[in-house]
């Protein structure tokens, strides 16, 4: 066995593992304060990208005004969502909720599809595609910029969530008629969840745009953060990132390895396999919060 | 803040809070209060005393606006906090203007620390000072709780959580206390512990006290007086003294010599959540 080899694999998956911690993070912000699993995550990625396009390519504006200016879009557009689609189910059965989500995720991808059409269009952030050079292994550099940004705001979402209204946001996702009984805004708090998860999905957009360019099959990216949250436990930012790299190295070895034998689809199993595998044996994942028993 | 006199006599401008023939029907069909009248005197503690079902936390949730969210509807009446109707009002509002209620079975926010449930009840834009000065007092009330400050607060004996839910309560620097059922599922001792502290908030701080109990025996103990509900109705009012001489109460609410609960059966209801 090439151990170079091997650790070129593991390194590219960590780092792709934590692009999908992206995706994960913005499902958490949201679980986090509303006790809501987002199945449009994947959308909101995909719908993020295809604003950051209509700045710059639609209204010529440059990147490094196109990607802010989408992002405050997004961040308003989140609010909206929530305003319009889920303000009227608070308090509602969660599967009711959850198929709700499920609805704006088709929607937002048929809408997608309807004003920008299916052909995939390039996204042009300036990384080169040579390999970086780490010793003898060779790494991808938009992998290497997608994980510094995945930490970078890990560590501010951290941040957030020790602040006033941050711990505002944790109660919120404890208990809404606690919440309201000592007066807080829950509907503003779950707002403003969403605000910020679309705003991370923005930037996963760009990322994961650049990489595979931009069209619907962004929104499938929901199935590697969905997984990733799942496994992480999914109100636990660090559990995102740590879930996201085991599984990003998972895949990457495993598709090293096998698809040779078995002629591609191993990553999509072994995505499977963890997702399957976390809910029968640790449903509330690594380092998910399971309600409290007092003893 | 001064220590007002407890023991304010019932006439009409003085009252924290007026409820005047109020009902309550929850889905549109269900009647579970049937023009209820009850006055909170301010500065006064009062008991609102009932067996399971009588209607006594809908009527909680009338004053503080909690009902929406169970979709209950006040569709007669009014209810009057400081001479000023808040029928229509969110219950954010209510909160501002000083009413707070705490929730039967305590709701603590289970994941947060208890410093982190005293953060989430102050107002999001008040100084910090104030937030600092208001978590002491609590603290001073409840020094138990200042022990366990960094615990997961579903982590705390029931005793602390009920603790925990009334200094969060406090946190919003209320003029009228709501406590429902603060004695459910606790030891007497911790239920005459915690009854006694309410009673020196009250005194101290001039902090007006409805206190929603089925546990006749110690609610009669520390308020002034009483109201008793029965099937959405108030039955009798008068001072804890006749209350406590009174048959009905003495036969139907206080029972044998340790008196008599209506929430024995430990109930606790979880709520709901995914993947879990
Ligand atoms: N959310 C609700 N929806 C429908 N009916 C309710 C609801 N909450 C309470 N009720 C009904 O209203 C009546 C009074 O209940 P409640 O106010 O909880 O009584 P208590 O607090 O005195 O035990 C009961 O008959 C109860 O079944
Ligand atoms: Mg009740």
């Amino acid at each position: 066995m090439d151990l170079t080899y091997l650790l070129e694999l593991s390194v590219n998956g960590a780092l792709a593992g934590l692009m999908y911690s992206l995706v994960a993070m913005g499902i958490v912000l949201i679980y986090k304060s509303s006790s809501v699993p987002n199945l449009a995550q994947g959308s909101l990625v995909m719908l993020g990208a295809y604003i950051v396009l209509a700045f710059s390519n639609g209204l010529g504006a440059p990147m490094w005004m196109a990607i802010p200016l989408a992002m405050a879009f997004m961040f308003f557009a989140g609010m909206g969502i929530e305003r319009l689609a889920l303000r009227r189910l608070a308090g509602r059965p969660i599967v009711m909720i959850l198929m709700m989500t499920l609805g704006l995720d088709i929607f937002l991808r048929a809408g997608a599809m309807t004003i920008w059409g299916g052909s995939g269009r390039p996204m042009r952030i300036g990384i080169s595609d040579d390999p970086l050079f780490l010793g003898p292994l060779l790494l991808n550099r938009a992998y290497v910029v997608g994980a510094a940004v995945t930490l970078v705001l890990f560590a501010v979402f951290v941040l957030f969530f020790r602040t006033r209204r941050g711990v505002v946001l944790r109660a919120i996702s404890d208990d809404y008629m606690a919440s309201w009984s000592v007066g807080i805004s829950v509907e503003r708090g779950v707002a403003l969840s969403w605000a910020l998860a679309s705003v991370v999905a923005t930037t996963a957009g760009v990322l994961w745009g650049s990489i595979q360019s931009v069209d619907q099959s962004l929104s499938t990216l929901l199935l590697k953060g969905i997984t990733v949250g799942v496994l992480g436990g999914l109100d636990s930012l660090g559990g995102a990132i740590l879930a996201g790299i085991l599984l990003g190295v998972l895949e990457s070895v495993a598709s090293g390895y096998l698809d040779k034998l078995l002629g591609g689809g191993s990553r999509d199993l072994v995505v499977a396999a963890v997702l399957i595998l976390t809910i029968m044996i640790r449903p509330h994942g690594l380092f998910g919060r399971h309600d409290i028993e007092r003893i | 803040m001064t220590a007002t006199p407890t023991q304010v006599p019932d006439e009409a401008g003085d009252e924290v809070l007026t409820l005047n023939n109020v009902e309550v029907i929850y889905d549109r069909i269900a009647l579970a209060i049937k023009g209820v009248s009850v006055q909170v005197p301010r500065g006064g503690m009062i008991a609102l005393l009932g067996a399971n079902g009588a209607g006594k936390s809908t009527m909680l949730k009338a004053v503080s606006g909690l009902l929406a969210a169970e979709r209950g509807l006040v569709t007669r009446g009014e209810v009057c906090f400081m001479g000023e109707d808040i029928g229509g009002l969110a219950p954010q509002r209510r909160v501002k203007m000083g009413i707070v209620q705490v929730l039967e079975g305590r709701r603590v926010f289970e994941h947060l620390t208890p410093d982190e449930n005293l953060v989430a009840a102050s107002a999001i834009h008040g100084s910090r000072h104030d937030m600092a000065r208001n978590r002491d007092m609590v603290y001073t009330y409840f020094p138990r709780l200042r022990e366990r400050r960094a615990a997961a607060a579903g982590y705390l004996s029931g005793g602390e959580q009920q603790m925990l839910a009334i200094g969060r309560a406090l946190m919003t620097q209320p003029k009228l206390l709501m406590l429902d059922e603060p004695s459910l599922g606790l030891a007497p001792f911790l239920v005459a512990e915690i009854f006694d502290i309410v009673r020196r908030i009250n005194r101290e701080e001039g902090l007006s006290v409805l206190l929603v109990e089925q546990n006749a025996v110690a609610a009669l103990e520390v308020v002034s007086h009483g109201y008793l509900m029965d099937n959405g109705r108030i039955v009798m009012h008068d001072s804890a003294e006749a209350m406590k001489k009174n048959p009905d109460i003495q036969q139907f609410y206080l029972g044998g010599a340790e008196g008599r609960n209506f929430h024995d059966i430990k109930h606790y209801s979880r709520r709901k959540r995914w993947l879990s």
